[in-house]
C-alpha cells in the first residue's frame, strides 16, 4: 500500500468515527430495557411458575413437569411448523386440519400397509397439502390466508368423507405403534422424546443451515432475497412442506396416544399454534418468531392451564387469562420496539 | 484506467406511448471509469438507467457487454450479468447483520451456514474496501449512509462489472460524501466502471473521469476530466429547441397580505429556515434531490419532526402533524401520488371526496348522488379524463391520477397548498393543464409552495425562486430576477451569484 493510500485510508478512518459520533445509528435505550425486552417474558413465565408452586404442592413436581409436557406435544409440533410460514412472512390455517387428516390416513392405512408404511403415507400426504399451499401462494399469486383457509375447509370435507363422520381406530395388537404415542422410557414419554428429536433438528436446520438463514430473509426482505439471486418462492414453499410436515407427525401421534383417529377437532390446533407463535416472538427480544420462543410459548400456555386448573380456576378464567397473557405480552414487547410511525395492522 | 470499452451502447431508443424519451443514444462506459451523467428532468437519464439495469426494454438499439451483445430482460438478468445499481433506499435485510447482508445469496459452504465464516469473510471484504464497520451489526441499526455503503459491499463481492449511483449523496453529509469517494476510487482500481448519476457540479468535477450530459433523449456531449465546468454543463445541458411551455405565471395574482409565515424551520436535513408566502404568491423551492427542498414540504405538512413556527394570516398554527396540517388549513400534494396521494382501489369519486366526505353527510351517511355529483363538479373543473367518477384511479394515466390528487383537495379550502414535483412521471399532454390548476389556486387567493427539481417549472410557475442547497437556502430571487441558465448554475453548483 503506497502512502498515499494509507494516508487516505486513515483519513476515510477518522471521518467514518465522525460519523459515527453525530449520528448514533439504532437507539439509544437502557440497560433496565434492553433486559426487559431479552427476558420479560421468561420473568412473567417464572413469576407465575413460583405463584402456582406456593398456591399448590403439586405443582412443582417431577410428575406434573410430565403431564404437562405430555398435554403439550401435539400443539407444540404445530406451533413449531406454523413458526416457518410465519417466519417466511405467511400465514397458515390449515395446520390443525392437517393434523387430522393425517392421524385419520394412519388409523386408515395401517390394517392394509402396516404401520410403518401408513406413517410415511400419511407424512408424504401432510408434505403435499404443504407444497399446495406454497405453489399457490407462490406461483399462483394467491394470499397466504385465503388459501390456507380454502385448504382447510377442503380438508375438513376430505377428513369426514373418509370416515364417514366416525372414528377410526387402531386395533390393539398394533403394539409397535401404540408406543409411539404412549410408551415410556424411565419416567418419560416417548412422544416427549419425539417432541424434542423433532424440535432439535428443526432448530439446528433453523440456526446452522441454509434452509432457515434463507426463510429468514425471504420473510424479512423478498426484494432483497430477490435481487441476491435467491430463490425466493422456493424457501416459502419449503416453509409450508415443514410446517405440513410437522403438523402430520403431530396427527400421527394423536392417532398413536389416543388409538384412534377423530373426524373433527383439529381446529383447536390451530388457534393454540397462533397464541403460541407471537408469544414466542416476545422470548429472548427477539421480536420475530423463532423455533425456541415457540416452544416456550406453547409451554407457557400449558403450564398455566395446569397450574389454574390446580389452583381450582373454572374453565372459562383459563381462557381469558391466558388471552391477557398474549395481549400483554406482544403489547409490552411492542412498547419495547417502538416504530416511527405504526401503519400495519395485520 | 484501462480503456476496454466494457458496456457499449449502441443507438438506443424508448418509446413511451408515442413520447420519445431516448432518440437513439450511443455510448461507451469504460472499465475502472467513473462516468457522470448529466441533464435536465426529462432528458432521458432515468430512462437510460433502467433500459441499462433491466427494468425497461429498449424499443431499438443494442447494449454490448465487453463486446458481446446482451439483452438485458429484466432486473435478475442485469444482476447475473454484473450490472447493478445502488439507489437511495439501499434494500438490505434488516433483521440480518452486516455480514449476513453482503454475503446473502454466496454464503460460504454447502448446506450448513456459519455465522463465524460469514462475519470473517465479510470483515476481509469491508476491509478490503476500506470500510470500517462491524460486520456483526444488524442491518436494522444501520444509518441510510452506512446501508449504502453496506450495499457497495455486496456489489463489489459479487464482482459487478457496471455499477449504477443514482444521487448517491443525496442523503449523505460532506464526510460520509468523502467516505463513499474513497470507496469509488477502490472501485475503479478493480476495473469496475461507475455511472454517477448527480445534480452536484462539484462532485462530477472531483470524482469523475468522464462526463456526459443528456438532452432530450440525445447525447448533447462527453466531457473529459478538467473541461467539466459550469459554463460548458450549462451550454450542453440547456435544450434551446424545446419548446417553451405556454403556462406563465406574470405575477398578477399576487396580493398585499402575507398568508404564510414560518420562522425558523428545521429538520435534521434542513437548517433553520424562514419565508414568507403572500396570499396568492407561488414560492418556488428547487435545488439537487435530496438537498434539503423536500423537507420544507413534509415539515409544513407535518409529516416530518420539525421545529420552528408556522403563522397563518398571523396567527400561530399547529402542523406537528398531517392531521393537525390539515385542520390548520395546509394542504400537502406528495411527490410520490401511489403510495402517499392516492386509493389506487377506490374510485375517482371516492378519492375526490375523501376530504369533504363530512360536507356531504346528513344524519351520518352521505346522501345519495352528492358524492358523484362533487366529483363530477371537480372533474370537469379539472378536466379529468375519461370522465366517469366511478372508476377506479389505477385505471388512469399518471396524468391523470395527478389531477385527481389535485382535485381531492381543490375544494377543501385550504390557504395553503404545498405541491410537490407535480408533473413527476406525468404525460407531457396534461402537464400544462396541471400548470394551469397549479394557477388557478392562487387565483384563488391561497399561497402556494411549489417544490420541485425541475427548473422549467419554477420558471414557468413560481413568482419568487429560491434554491435549497445541502439544506442550506443558497439563493432566493424574484422569478423575473432568474435566466434559466443562471438558475441551472446556482442549481448545480449550489453557489450564488446573483444574491439578489
Amino acid at each position: 500500500m503506497t502512502q498515499a493510500e494509507q494516508k487516505s485510508l486513515t483519513q476515510v478512518k477518522t471521518m467514518q468515527k465522525s460519523m459515527a459520533k453525530t449520528q448514533p445509528a439504532g437507539r439509544t435505550e437502557s440497560v433496565a430495557m434492553r433486559f426487559l425486552r431479552r427476558w420479560g417474558t421468561i420473568i412473567v413465565l417464572v413469576l407465575a411458575a413460583v405463584g402456582f408452586s406456593i398456591a399448590s404442592p403439586y405443582f412443582a413436581t417431577a410428575s406434573n413437569l410430565n403431564n404437562i409436557l405430555f398435554s403439550m406435544i401435539v400443539s407444540a409440533l404445530v406451533s413449531l411448523g406454523l413458526t416457518w410460514v410465519v417466519i417466511s412472512g405467511s400465514f397458515d390455517l390449515s395446520i390443525g386440519l392437517t393434523v387430522t387428516t393425517s392421524s385419520i390416513l394412519v388409523a386408515f392405512l395401517i390394517p392394509t400397509l402396516g404401520p410403518w408404511a401408513a406413517i410415511a403415507v400419511a407424512l408424504v400426504a401432510a408434505c403435499m397439502i404443504g407444497a399446495v399451499n406454497g405453489i399457490l401462494v407462490t406461483y399462483g399469486r394467491l394470499s397466504g390466508i385465503v388459501v390456507t383457509l380454502g385448504v382447510m375447509f377442503v380438508l375438513s370435507g376430505i377428513n369426514i368423507f373418509i370416515t364417514g363422520g366416525y372414528q377410526v381406530p387402531v386395533g390393539y395388537d398394533e403394539t409397535a405403534f401404540l408406543y409411539l404415542g404412549q410408551g415410556k422410557l424411565g419416567i418419560i414419554g416417548v412422544p416427549v422424546l419425539i417432541l424434542l428429536a423433532v424440535f432439535l433438528v428443526a432448530l439446528i436446520a433453523a440456526t446452522r443451515t441454509r434452509i432457515g438463514h434463507y426463510i429468514a430473509a425471504v420473510g424479512d426482505n423478498p426484494m432483497a432475497a430477490f435481487y441476491s439471486g435467491i430463490n425466493v418462492y422456493r424457501w416459502v414453499i419449503l416453509a409450508f412442506v415443514l410446517s405440513a410436515l410437522m403438523s402430520g407427525i403431530a396427527g400421527v401421534i394423536v392417532t398413536s396416544i389416543s388409538s384412534s383417529a377423530q373426524p373433527v377437532g383439529g381446529e383447536g390446533y390451530l388457534l393454540e399454534a397462533f397464541a403460541a407463535v407471537f408469544l414466542g416472538a416476545t422470548v429472548l427480544g427477539k421480536g420475530k418468531p423463532h423455533l425456541l420462543g415457540t416452544l416456550v410459548g406453547v409451554f407457557f400456555l400449558y403450564m398455566v392451564d395446569s397450574g389454574m386448573n390446580m389452583v381450582g380456576f373454572p374453565f372459562a378464567a383459563r381462557h381469558i387469562f391466558q388471552g391477557l397473557v398474549l395481549i400483554i405480552a406482544v403489547g409490552a414487547n411492542a412498547l419495547l420496539n417502538r416504530e416511527e410511525v405504526h401503519l400495519k395492522f395485520i | 484506467m484501462t480503456g476496454t470499452a466494457l458496456v457499449e451502447l449502441k443507438n438506443l431508443e424508448k418509446e413511451f406511448a408515442g413520447t420519445k424519451a431516448l432518440k437513439g443514444v450511443s455510448l461507451s462506459f469504460l472499465a475502472g471509469e467513473v462516468h457522470g451523467l448529466l441533464g435536465e428532468n426529462g432528458a432521458g437519464k432515468s430512462t437510460l438507467i433502467k433500459i441499462l439495469t433491466g427494468v425497461y426494454s429498449p424499443s431499438a438499439g443494442e447494449i454490448f457487454l465487453e463486446g458481446t451483445p446482451v439483452r438485458v430482460s429484466n432486473p435478475p438478468e442485469a444482476h447475473r450479468l454484473g450490472l447493478g445499481a445502488v439507489y437511495q433506499d439501499a434494500e438490505l435485510v434488516s433483521s440480518f447483520t452486516v455480514g449476513q447482508n453482503i454475503l446473502l445469496g454466496n454464503e460460504p459452504g454447502w448446506l450448513r451456514i456459519s455465522d463465524r465464516a460469514i462475519h470473517e469473510e465479510a470483515t476481509a471484504i469491508l476491509a478490503e474496501m476500506g470500510i470500517e464497520l462491524d460486520a456483526s451489526r444488524n442491518a436494522g441499526t444501520l444509518s441510510a449512509a452506512e446501508m449504502q455503503l453496506v450495499t457497495l459491499a455486496t456489489l463489489f463481492h459479487r464482482r459487478y462489472k457496471l455499477i449504477v449511483l443514482d444521487e448517491p449523496t443525496a442523503r449523505l453529509s460532506a464526510a460520509e460524501s468523502e467516505v463513499l469517494f474513497r470507496i469509488i476510487e477502490r472501485f475503479k482500481k478493480q476495473g469496475i466502471a461507475i455511472v454517477y448519476i448527480s445534480h452536484r457540479l462539484k462532485e462530477v468535477q472531483e470524482i469523475c473521469d468522464r462526463a456526459t450530459i443528456l438532452r432530450g433523449g440525445l447525447v448533447s456531449g462527453t466531457l473529459n476530466r478538467g473541461e467539466v465546468t459550469e459554463d460548458r454543463v450549462t451550454e450542453l445541458m440547456v435544450d434551446r429547441n424545446r419548446a417553451e411551455l405556454s403556462t406563465y405565471n406574470d405575477g398578477s395574482r399576487v396580493r398585499l397580505d402575507v398568508l404564510l409565515e414560518a420562522t425558523n424551520l428545521a429538520t435534521t436535513n434542513l437548517s433553520p429556515l424562514s419565508f414568507t408566502i403572500r396570499a396568492g404568491e407561488v414560492l418556488g423551492i428547487t435545488g439537487p434531490v435530496g438537498g434539503g427542498m423536500e423537507d420544507v414540504a413534509r415539515a409544513l405538512g407535518g409529516v416530518v419532526r420539525h421545529t420552528g413556527t408556522v403563522n397563518l394570516r398571523g396567527k400561530a398554527i399547529d402542523v406537528s402533524t398531517p392531521i393537525a396540517a390539515r385542520r390548520s388549513g395546509v394542504a400537502l400534494i406528495p411527490e410520490d401520488r401511489r403510495k402517499q396521494a392516492l386509493f389506487p382501489a377506490l374510485s375517482v369519486a371516492e378519492n375526490i371526496c375523501l376530504p369533504v366526505l363530512n360536507r356531504l353527510e346528513r344524519f351520518f351517511t352521505v346522501r345519495p348522488g352528492a358524492m358523484k355529483e362533487y366529483a363530477d363538479d371537480v372533474m370537469d373543473q379539472l378536466a379529468v379524463r375519461p370522465r366517469n367518477a366511478a372508476i377506479q384511479v389505477r385505471f388512469f394515466s399518471g396524468g391523470n391520477q395527478q389531477k385527481v390528487v389535485i382535485g381531492k383537495w381543490m375544494s377543501a379550502g385550504a390557504s395553503l397548498y404545498i405541491i410537490a414535483e407535480p408533473t413527476n412521471g406525468v404525460d407531457v399532454g396534461a402537464i400544462k393543464e396541471i400548470y394551469d390548476i397549479i394557477l388557478q389556486l392562487a387565483q384563488q387567493g391561497a399561497a402556494v409552495l411549489l417544490v420541485s427539481s425541475s427548473l422549467r417549472e419554477m420558471l414557468a410557475l413560481a413568482d419568487r425562486v429560491m434554491v435549497i442547497h445541502d439544506g442550506n437556502r443558497v439563493a432566493e430571487a424574484p422569478k423575473t430576477n432568474w435566466t434559466y441558465d443562471e438558475l441551472l448554475a446556482v442549481t448545480l453548483s449550489g453557489k450564488s451569484k446573483t444574491a439578489a
